[in-house]
């Protein structure tokens, strides 16, 4: 197992406000990282520290091998960073854009212009190249931003909230884009979401709340260990059911006309049915998802 | 370094309205002197001086030239200012783009697009007198003045450099503009000549650089003119108009040479540069 981002013990705070408190943890080589977490959970404190913006009060952060604070010159090579808003200049177009950035990496003459090629290839901004950044839409930036991050062929791409602000459709393109670069170049990507149809995606998720870490593991350790599968129930007569469930001391809940049954798992649901049979109008069985282990992990659903 | 001067000089220039309010208080001076100050000085002109309205259009191009680096710069540095508004450089701290070239860029553009534009400004106000008095600059004058731009250009850059760099927001930013803009063609003796303010302001007038530099476009301007409508009017008559216009400038007896006054733009130059750099390198990091 490959480590390109070590952090350890990593905290910033400010004032009484701990935007980052204590977390650590690590990322895999070629894997699709995410960290998931309401607004003012700490996600972008930490990106910016990471990326040589912001210095911590205390830990280390090792990227490829390069300690922050020591190697700076050397991890801001290495790395690519989509902000959460645009850092493009708005008067100029694309290309000139991303070029121009391009040479703060030394790129320049052949190099610059194979690199961009391939950029806008990989971003998918071949139409709108010569148009100025403030003519385009919300999605069009967005893919710009991320040509710009991949002008110096990152080892590890910082996203920062890469798809919030923009409308769903355009949202689940970008979000195909970025997925599937991934896979094609396997190159290592670390994202911030609030979006859980998003982090579900991801290799491994890190949930972050209030500047600490509330649970990590791959989205299907989280949703097992997390949130668990259900059986609901529609039935005819209330107290029927209920007499049935309280005499063989199973748990359950009604909501809008339903007895909802928590489960270990889907195959249980078997054994149940064979019970309450003669009061089930219908049935469902639904496993759970992220984003009940989202609230069962912080208590909350999380905040737009 | 190079290529992110020429980021900043293109975004300046792709922003009209950025520009534009860079040359107001060039065609403030313009507009005030086209349509009330001529009028009144020519008047107050002897009618059998032959020339005199050239000398007063030397004058006005002398004090424009003064000023429009300045202005001009201020507004190149607006770039600087909005990257730091915008967070714009966030993005270039987390490339491996040193602090140093960040700094020289932004100098670099801006003293560049001041010398473009003073040289503009020349060149319009070179084809105005041709035009109203038949009178150009020669050869050698040209030469003196494009030099004099160049050193001009470098002092004004370096003191609009150190007021940028304290200035976060494009708000601050516009309000001191406006403000500095409006106030540097009085306190540089443009609009007026020093001669028509208090002894108190003089003294004010004679310690701002700009002023200076408005003194030495004027000798090398307005020397030609000055020799001609004065051919047969008494040396005091001369001499004592030269003081009004703020062509010579002295404190009390002690008479100020050119050479003084180019030392003083370098030395201008000089201090404000340092200054910045000290406050660039030892500004506190978060």
């Amino acid at each position: 197992m490959d480590k390109i981002l070590e952090v350890e013990h990593l905290k910033k705070y400010y004032g009484n406000v701990k935007a980052v408190d204590d977390i650590s943890f690590y990322v895999e080589k070629g894997k699709l990282f995410a960290f998931l977490g309401p607004n003012g959970a700490g996600k972008s404190t930490t990106i910016d520290i990471i990326c040589t913006f912001l210095r911590p009060d205390a830990g280390t952060v090792r990227i490829d091998g390069q300690t922050l604070g020591k190697d700076d010159d050397k991890i801001r090579s290495s790395i690519g960073v989509v902000f959460q808003d645009g850092f493009l200049d708005e008067l100029l177009t694309v290309e000139e854009n991303i070029k121009y950035r391009g040479s703060f990496y030394g790129l320049k003459g052949k190099e610059l212009q194979a690199a961009f090629e391939r950029v806008s290839e990989a971003a998918g901004i071949k139409d709108f190249l010569k148009r100025q950044y403030k003519k385009l839409s919300g999605g069009q930036r967005r893919r710009s931003d991320i040509a710009r991050a991949l002008i110096n062929t990152p080892k590890i791409l910082f996203l920062d909230e890469p798809t919030t602000g923009l409308d769903p459709q355009t949202r689940k393109k970008v979000w195909e884009t970025i997925v599937k670069m991934q896979r094609d170049s396997n190159m290592t990507v670390f994202l911030t979401t609030h979006y859980m149809e998003e982090a579900s995606e991801a290799d491994y998720v890190i949930i972050i709340d209030n500047g600490k870490i509330a649970a990590r593991g791959t989205p299907y350790e989280l949703r097992k260990k997390y949130a668990s599968d259900s059986l609901q129930i529609e039935y005819d007569n209330q107290a029927e059911i209920e007499n049935i469930l309280i005499k063989n001391k199973i748990n359950y809940t009604l909501h809008n006309g339903q007895a909802i049954i928590p489960l270990k798992t889907t195959i249980d649901a078997l054994s149940i049915l064979d019970i309450v049979r003669p009061s089930v109008k219908s049935f469902e069985v639904l496993s759970g998802t992220l984003n009940d282990a989202f609230i069962n992990i912080t208590g909350r659903e999380i905040r737009e | 370094m190079i290529i992110f001067a020429l980021r900043n000089f293109k975004v300046f220039i792709r922003d009209r309205l950025a520009i534009f309010f860079s040359f107001l208080s060039v065609l403030i001076i313009f507009a005030l002197y086209t349509l009330f100050l001529n009028n009144a000085w020519a008047s107050a002109l002897p009618d059998n001086v032959v020339g005199g309205q050239a000398l007063m259009d030397g004058w006005l191009m002398a004090g424009i030239l003064a000023v429009v680096s300045f202005t001009t710069t201020l507004g190149a540095f607006g770039t600087m200012v909005d990257d730091k508004a915008k967070k714009i450089y966030k993005d270039f701290s987390s490339s491996p783009l040193k602090r140093s070239s960040l700094v020289g860029g932004y100098i670099i553009s801006a003293y560049l697009i001041g010398i473009i534009m003073s040289l503009f400004s020349l060149l319009f106000l070179d084809l105005y007198m041709l035009i109203r008095d038949g009178h150009i600059l020669n050869f050698m004058q040209t030469i003196e003045v494009i030099g004099l731009i160049l050193l001009v250009t470098l002092a004004n850059s370096s003191i609009v450099f150190f007021m940028a760099i304290f200035i976060k927001s494009m708000t601050a930013f516009g309000t001191v503009s406006t403000v500095v803009g409006t106030l540097l063609g009085f306190l540089a003796g443009i609009y007026m000549p020093i001669g028509n303010f208090p002894t108190g302001v003089q003294a004010v007038i004679k310690v701002i650089p700009l002023s200076h530099a408005a003194s030495l476009f004027r000798r090398i301007i307005m020397s030609d003119l000055t020799d001609s409508v004065f051919l047969n009017a008494p040396i005091e008559i001369k001499d004592s108009f030269l003081d009004v216009m703020g062509v010579n400038f002295a404190f009390g007896d002690f008479v100020i040479l050119p050479w003084m006054q180019i030392l003083y733009l370098v030395a201008t130059a000089v201090f404000f540069f340092g200054l910045s750099l000290i406050v660039v390198t030892f500004r506190k990091e978060r």
